[in-house]
């Protein structure tokens, strides 16, 4: 779970996720508020970063921790913001458990998108026809932050996209290491919170930027 | 006109030295060194006969040479550009890698955690 300035929600986010798994990996992002401390007192895995290095670098951050636990087979990454449902989490991993899939993702257009606006919805579909044409794998939803992968993706698994853009490169990993995938709908709780926490649309040219400049200074 | 030409050769001349004594200039190839040279050489050429400029100039169907030496002004810089970014980009992703791996080492040292003992049931953070 990467964390950046969530001291408001993270404590109850930690806690509710909890119950149900039992280990919980929160990488503190160089938070300037008391994430740090409401993850310790929730009962999470801590893993400080020392400086702020962006949301796909704290994911990686948390897979490589929780890899270094030989006996967690089973990984999720989870929103920090409370957007996310653990029963979509517990569902993905059934699902890794019982088909042979070695990657679950979540979508939200396969679900339902709880208090999404028109504009946020059509920026999200056209993020998703980039995604399928750049990546060359078909998804309904390229940017969800919920996913559930076996060990091997986690021992594979390399992103070095910072920001945001690491969602279209976990897409173009999944596609290079021919992961076993597939897609379920998930439910995303838009509140007020964790909209004006989210993303700004503007930033979706940032990313169709640097997906674009990925494929042509790494071929 | 002396005087213009004076300066500028000064500087190019300064340039050399400073790229010449540099430590870091061992780590640039030699390819690059020798490229360097021939072009502080044409520059030098370029600033005591400023007719041939103009003379290459027509030659590539440029009227002027102070155009022909603003376009490959624009060209170089947008090399330059270019390079620089992936160079920041590089840089960067050793910055992470290094800050990363030093924040899993921290917290696995904090909560005590064995790689090799694939038996622990104890998955709850123990304080330290």
């Amino acid at each position: 779970m990467p964390v950046y300035n969530e001291a408001e929600v993270i404590g109850s986010v930690v806690k509710d996720v909890l119950e149900t798994c039992p280990t919980v990996v929160c990488v503190n992002d160089g938070s300037k508020d008391a994430s740090a401390a409401e993850i310790v007192k929730a009962g999470g895995y801590l893993v400080d970063h020392p400086i702020n290095m962006g949301q796909g670098a704290a994911l990686q951050t948390g897979i490589e921790f929780a890899r270094a636990m030989p006996h967690i087979q089973r990984f999720v990454t989870f929103d920090a913001d409370g957007q996310h449902l653990v029963e979509d989490a517990v569902r993905m991993v059934e699902m890794l458990e019982a088909g042979d899939l070695d990657i679950v993702l979540g979508s939200r257009f396969l679900g339902e998108a709880v208090g999404a606006s028109g504009a946020k919805k059509a920026l999200l579909k056209a993020a998703v026809k980039f995604s399928n044409v750049t990546s060359g794998i078909r998804l309904t939803d390229a940017h969800n932050g919920l996913r559930a992968f076996n060990r091997h993706v986690a021992e594979t698994m390399e992103i070095t996209a910072p920001d945001m853009t690491h969602a279209s490169e976990i897409i173009e990993l999944i596609a290079a290491n021919s992961y076993r995938y597939q897609e379920v709908p998930v439910t995303i709780r838009y509140t007020d919170y964790s909209t004006s926490k989210g993303q700004a649309s503007v930033n979706a040219i940032n990313i169709a930027v640097d997906t674009l400049l990925r494929r042509v200074t790494r071929q | 006109m002396i005087v213009v030409q004076f300066i500028l050769i000064a500087a190019f001349v300064f340039l050399f030295v400073v790229a010449i004594r540099s430590r870091t200039a061992h780590s640039v190839s030699a390819s690059k060194k020798l490229f360097f040279m021939a072009f502080l050489f044409v520059l030098v050429v370029a600033v005591l006969a400023p007719g041939l400029v103009t003379d290459v100039a027509n030659l590539v169907g440029v009227g002027r040479g102070t155009d022909l030496v603003l376009y490959l002004l624009a060209v170089a810089f947008g090399f330059y550009v270019v390079n620089d970014y992936l160079r920041g980009q590089d840089s960067r992703q050793q910055l992470h890698r290094l800050a990363r791996r030093i924040a899993v080492l921290e917290a696995i040292e904090r909560y005590h955690i064995d790689s090799r003992d694939e038996t622990d049931p104890d998955t709850t953070p123990r304080a330290s």
